[in-house]
C-alpha cells in the first residue's frame, strides 16, 4: 500500500472560545484535485491555513508522506497559496512577485529571470514583467498569483476560493482552465470554495464541510444539511415498501414513489428521505404515464433572474419546490391556486439514510 | 530528519527572539528614560536640601512648603486662569476660520490651508515669542502706528494680556487644525437635512454642526489647555514674569534656588492638574450624549 | 444674495485676520532680518545682510549650531528604530498588557516639555549624564519616538495582512519577510519619520535648555540671546533655524512622494 501524501488527521482549531475546526480527518493522494466546500465559517479556510502551516492546530495530526509536519514553520513547508485577493507584494513588480519564491531558497538571479519569464510565456503574461502589480486587471493577477505559487515546482498547490474574485464570464473560462493546468502538472490541487458548482466542476473529490466537520466526502450528499445547503432540493420522507429489479419503492404521504438502487439498499421497512433536486421536476397540465406523478396545485411563484421557483401544495397539504425557466412558465400560463403534476423521473431522486 | 520535539522547541525559540528583539526597545527605552526620571521626580518630592546638597530622605516638608506658600496658590490660580481663558478664546476664534475651512473652500484648497498651518510648528517658538515681544513693544509696530495715527500708546509688555496674545500664538494654530478637521468630518447630508427642515444657517450650526463635531472641538480644546498651562517662554518674555506662572516657579527653583524637591513639587502637582483636567475634558467629548430614546 | 456674499465675505475676512496673526511673528522675523536698522520696525532701514553675517560667522552660534545638528541626527536614528519597532509590534501582535505598553510609547508628548526638562535634569545628574549631547540625545529620542511610531503606524494600517503570511508560505523566514517585505513597505514612512524626529529635536528647547549645561544645542542659545537686549541677531538665527525646519520637512515630503510613485510604477532593483 502506497503512503498517502497527505494525511489530516482529526485535525481540531480553536480560537479561544470559538471553534473554528471540530474533528477533521481527510486523506489526499498525490495528484488529486480535492475541493474543500461550505458555508462561510464552516472551517474550511482554517483547515487550508493549516496545512500551509499559518495556523498551529489545537488537536490532531497533519501528515506529509507519512511524517508529522505540525511544528513545521511555513517558510519551510512546499505548499504555496494562491489567495483571495492574491496578495501580491506592490512594492515590487510583476516579475520580481514572481521570483520571490526561488529568491528564498537561493536561486541565482539568471536562473530565477529564467524560470520566471517561463511560467509567464505559460501564463499568457510575459509582457507584464516590468509592470506594477497595481496596475493589473483582476484576471492578470490571478495568473501572476498561479505563477508565483507554481514557480517553485512544488508538489501541492494551495488555492483560497480561486473564482471569487472575478467576473462571472471570466469564472466560467478560469474553472476550465485550472482543470486543465492540474491535468498538465499532475501535481495536487487542494481548493476552498463556498460554490457548489465550482466544487463539483473542477474537483475530482469534495469535501463538504459544516461546522468544522466533514460532513461528506463525494458526490452525492449523504445528510439532511448537505441536501439543503446544495442547491435547491425538495425532501419527501417515506419507508421502504418494496424493492425489485428496477430500484425501490417508497410509501410516502404523497402515494408510491419509485426510484433507482444506487449502492446497497436499505431493507424494506426502513424510514429513509428522499431527496429530489427542484430542477429534476417538471409540470404538467395533466398525467403521463412514465415517472413519479404527483398532484398539487400551485401556491406562489417566485422569480429571481430567469429562474422561476414554483411553490406546489400538495395533497396532504405538504409542499413541493420545482424550478423552471421563466420561459418554461410563460409557455404554461400558470395561474395561482391551478391544479397541476409534478413529475420526475426515478433516476433523479437520491436516497438520504435518516 | 530532526525529532519532531527539538524542531518544535527550535521553531518557537525563533519566534520568541523574534518578537522580543522587537518588542523590547519601546519598553526599555520609555521604562528606563521616562519611567524612571518621573518616578524619580516623584520620589524627589520627598528629599531634603541640607547645607545646599540633596539628599534622599522621607519628608514632607516640601510639601507642607509649596502647597502652604501664598506665591504657590496665586502662581497655581494664575496658571490655570490664564490657560483656562486662552483655551476659550482660542476655539472661540479659532471658529469662524476652522468653519470657512470646513465648508467654504474647496478640499484642495482646504489641504493647502492645513499644510500651512502645519509650518508654525517648525518655527522656533521663542524666536516667535520674540518677534511679538519687539511688536508689542513700547517702540514696536502696534504703539509706532498708534503714535503717528495721534492715539496714546498701549502698555502691553509685562501684561496678563501679552502672555495670553503669547499663548495664543502657541496654540491657534493647533486649534484651528483640529476644529478644522472636526468640521470637515461633520456628514453634509445632516446639515442638508436640517436647512430642508427650515432650519436657518445659524440655528443649523447650533442644533447640528457643533453637536455633530463634539469631539473634535473638545479635544482641540483640551490640547489648547494642556499646550498653555506648561509654557515657559511667553509668561517669561511677554508676561513679565510677575506673576509668575507655574513653570516659571518650576524653572527659578531649579536653576537659581537650586531647590529641587521643591520644584518636583510644583511638577507634581501641574501632572495631577493637567491628568484631572484631561480627564474631564476627555470625558465630555467622548461621552454618548444624554437623551438617547 | 447679498446677505450670503457678505456672510461669506465675513467668514474669509476673520479668517485672513487669524492667518495674519498665526503668521505675523515668522514674517515679522523673516521680514526685519533682513533689515539694516538695529531695531526692527518700520519705516524699513535698507536690505542687509549684516546680521547674518554676524551669526555666521561667530563661533557660539556656529558650535551650537553644530551641536543641534548631531543631536537632531542621532536622535533621529534611534527615534526612527524605535518608533518602526513599536509600530510593528502594535501591528502585529496582541499580548495581555499590551494598552500599557502602547500607552507607555505615546505618553511622553503629553507631559509638559518643563516637567520632563526637570525629570531629565534630577536623572541625568544622578548618572553623570547632565551637561552632555548623550543626555539630550537620550530625552529627545524619548519625546520624537511616539511621532515616529505614528507616522510608521499609519503605513502600516495600509498593508495587506496576507502580504506577510503570503511571504512565509513562499519560503521567506520571520527575518527575511522583515527586510524584504516590511521594510521595504515602510520605507517611506521610514523616512518621514526620520525627518519628522530630527525637525522636533532640531527645534525643542525647552528640555534642552534644562539639561545641556555647557554644550548647548542652537534653540538654548537662543533663549540665552533672547534674555539679553533687542538683538536683530536674534532674526537672522530664527529664519535659519526656520530654513532647516522646512527643508527637513519638505525634504521629508519629496522622499517619500517620490519613492511611493517610483515604487508603483517601476518596481525595486535589487
Amino acid at each position: 500500500m502506497s503512503v498517502l501524501m497527505l494525511e489530516l488527521d482529526r485535525l481540531a482549531k480553536h480560537f479561544g472560545r470559538q471553534v473554528a475546526v471540530a474533528d477533521v480527518s481527510l486523506s489526499v493522494e498525490k495528484g488529486e484535485f480535492v475541493a474543500l466546500m461550505g458555508p462561510s465559517g464552516c472551517g474550511k479556510t482554517t483547515l487550508l491555513r493549516m496545512v500551509a502551516g499559518l495556523d498551529q492546530p489545537t488537536a490532531g495530526e497533519i501528515r506529509l508522506w507519512g511524517r508529522r509536519i505540525n511544528e513545521d514553520e511555513p517558510w519551510r513547508r512546499d505548499a504555496p497559496l494562491v489567495w483571495q485577493n492574491y496578495a501580491l507584494f506592490p512594492f515590487l513588480n510583476v516579475r520580481k512577485n514572481i521570483e520571490f519564491g526561488l529568491k528564498q531558497r537561493g536561486v541565482p538571479a539568471a536562473a530565477r529571470r529564467k524560470k520566471a519569464a517561463e511560467w509567464m510565456e505559460r501564463f499568457g503574461i510575459g509582457a507584464l514583467g516590468e509592470r506594477s502589480t497595481t496596475q493589473l486587471s483582476g484576471g492578470q493577477r490571478q495568473r501572476v498569483a498561479l505563477a508565483r505559487a507554481l514557480v517553485t515546482e512544488p508538489e501541492m498547490l494551495l488555492l483560497d476560493e480561486p473564482l471569487s474574485a472575478l467576473d462571472p464570464h471570466l469564472k466560467v473560462r478560469m474553472q476550465s482552465e485550472l482543470v486543465r493546468l492540474h491535468r498538465e502538472l499532475g501535481i495536487t490541487f487542494i481548493c476552498v470554495t463556498h460554490s457548489q458548482s465550482e466544487a463539483f466542476a473542477m474537483a475530482s473529490r469534495v469535501a463538504i464541510l459544516n461546522d468544522g466537520r466533514v460532513q461528506q466526502v463525494d458526490r452525492r450528499s449523504a445528510n439532511r444539511f448537505v441536501a439543503e445547503f446544495v442547491g435547491c432540493n425538495n425532501i419527501i420522507a417515506g419507508t421502504v415498501s418494496k424493492i425489485d429489479s428496477t430500484g425501490l419503492v417508497l410509501a410516502s404521504a404523497l402515494g408510491e414513489i419509485r426510484t433507482a438502487a444506487t449502492g446497497a439498499a436499505p431493507a424494506r421497512g426502513t424510514p429513509v428521505s428522499l431527496i429530489v433536486p427542484a430542477d429534476r421536476i417538471e409540470l404538467l397540465a395533466a398525467p403521463q404515464s412514465g415517472g413519479n406523478e404527483i398532484a398539487a396545485r400551485v401556491a406562489t411563484l417566485e422569480f429571481v433572474g430567469s429562474i422561476v421557483t414554483v411553490f406546489l401544495e400538495t395533497v396532504d397539504g405538504g409542499e413541493l419546490r420545482t424550478q423552471r425557466s421563466l420561459q418554461d412558465i410563460e409557455r404554461m400560463a400558470l395561474a395561482l391556486g391551478q391544479p397541476v403534476v409534478a413529475r420526475w423521473s426515478p433516476a433523479d431522486g437520491y436516497l438520504l439514510e435518516i | 530528519m530532526r525529532p519532531a520535539a527539538l524542531v518544535r522547541r527550535e521553531a518557537r525559540r525563533e519566534a520568541v527572539r523574534f518578537a522580543l528583539f522587537w518588542g523590547a526597545p519601546s519598553l526599555v527605552w520609555q521604562s528606563l528614560f521616562f519611567l524612571v526620571p518621573m518616578g524619580f521626580l516623584v520620589a524627589m518630592t520627598f528629599w531634603s536640601v541640607r547645607n545646599f546638597r540633596l539628599t534622599p530622605d522621607f519628608t514632607l516638608a516640601n510639601w507642607k512648603f509649596v502647597l502652604g506658600a501664598s506665591f504657590f496658590h496665586s502662581a497655581y490660580l494664575y496658571t490655570l486662569e490664564l490657560s483656562l481663558l486662552t483655551s476659550a478664546a482660542a476655539s472661540i476664534i479659532a471658529f469662524p476660520s476652522a468653519y470657512a475651512l470646513a465648508f467654504a473652500v474647496s478640499a484642495r484648497l482646504r489641504g493647502l490651508f492645513v499644510s500651512m498651518l502645519l509650518v508654525p510648528f517648525f518655527t522656533s517658538y521663542p524666536v516667535r515669542i520674540y518677534a511679538l515681544e519687539i511688536i508689542l513693544s513700547p517702540k514696536g509696530v502696534i504703539n509706532r502706528t498708534l503714535a503717528d495715527v495721534g492715539l496714546a500708546p498701549i502698555h502691553l509688555i509685562g501684561t496678563p494680556t501679552a502672555t495670553v496674545i503669547g499663548y495664543l500664538t502657541l496654540a491657534l494654530p493647533v486649534v484651528v487644525l483640529l476644529q478644522t478637521l472636526a468640521l470637515a468630518g461633520v456628514d453634509r447630508t445632516l446639515v442638508e437635512a436640517a436647512h430642508n427642515l427650515h432650519c436657518s444657517r445659524v440655528r443649523t450650526i447650533a442644533s447640528v454642526v457643533l453637536p455633530s463635531a463634539r469631539t473634535g472641538l473638545t479635544v482641540s480644546a483640551a490640547f489648547a489647555f494642556v499646550l498653555t498651562f506648561g509654557d515657559y517662554i511667553a509668561p517669561l518674555y511677554l508676561g513679565g514674569s510677575k506673576p509668575p506662572t507655574l513653570s516659571i516657579l518650576i524653572a527659578d527653583q531649579v536653576k537659581s534656588g537650586n531647590n529641587w524637591p521643591r520644584a518636583s513639587v510644583v511638577a507634581v502637582t501641574m501632572i495631577v492638574t493637567l491628568a484631572a483636567a484631561l480627564a474631564v475634558m476627555l470625558g465630555l467629548a467622548y461621552r454618548n450624549p444624554k437623551g438617547r430614546s | 444674495m447679498i446677505g450670503a456674499i457678505g456672510r461669506r465675505a465675513a467668514l474669509f475676512a476673520w479668517t485672513g485676520v487669524v492667518f495674519v496673526f498665526i503668521f505675523a511673528p515668522i514674517i515679522s522675523t523673516i521680514t526685519f532680518s533682513f533689515n539694516s536698522a538695529r531695531f526692527p520696525s518700520l519705516p524699513w532701514a535698507g536690505f542687509s545682510l549684516k546680521w547674518y553675517a554676524a551669526v555666521l560667522t561667530g563661533t557660539t552660534i556656529r558650535g551650537s549650531f553644530t551641536n543641534s545638528l548631531v543631536v537632531a541626527g542621532a536622535t533621529a536614528v534611534i527615534a526612527t528604530f524605535i518608533g518602526f519597532a513599536t509600530a510593528y509590534v502594535d501591528y502585529r501582535y496582541r499580548f495581555t498588557g499590551k494598552t500599557v505598553y502602547m500607552a507607555l510609547a505615546a505618553l511622553p508628548p503629553t507631559v509638559p516639555v518643563v516637567i520632563l526638562g526637570v525629570a531629565m535634569l534630577t536623572f541625568e545628574a544622578r548618572l553623570d549624564l547632565y551637561g552632555s549631547l548623550t543626555g539630550i540625545i537620550v530625552a529627545h529620542v524619548v519625546l520624537c519616538a511616539p511621532f515616529a511610531t505614528a507616522l510608521v503606524r499609519m503605513r502600516l494600517a495600509d498593508l495587506d495582512p496576507d502580504l506577510e503570511p503570503a511571504a512565509w508560505n513562499l519560503g521567506a523566514t520571520l527575518w527575511r519577510t522583515m527586510s524584504g517585505v516590511i521594510l521595504p513597505f515602510c520605507a517611506a514612512a521610514l523616512l518621514a519619520a526620520f525627518f519628522m524626529a530630527a525637525a522636533v529635536s532640531f527645534d525643542e528647547f525647552m528640555i534642552a535648555w534644562f539639561v545641556s549645561g555647557t554644550h548647548e544645542t542652537l534653540p538654548v542659545r537662543i533663549l540665552d540671546m533672547l534674555q539679553g537686549q533687542v538683538s536683530p541677531r536674534i532674526n537672522a538665527v530664527g529664519s535659519l533655524v526656520f530654513g532647516v525646519s522646512i527643508t527637513l520637512v519638505a525634504l521629508a515630503q519629496l522622499l517619500s512622494a517620490r519613492r511611493a510613485s517610483n515604487a508603483d510604477r517601476r518596481g525595486r532593483d535589487e
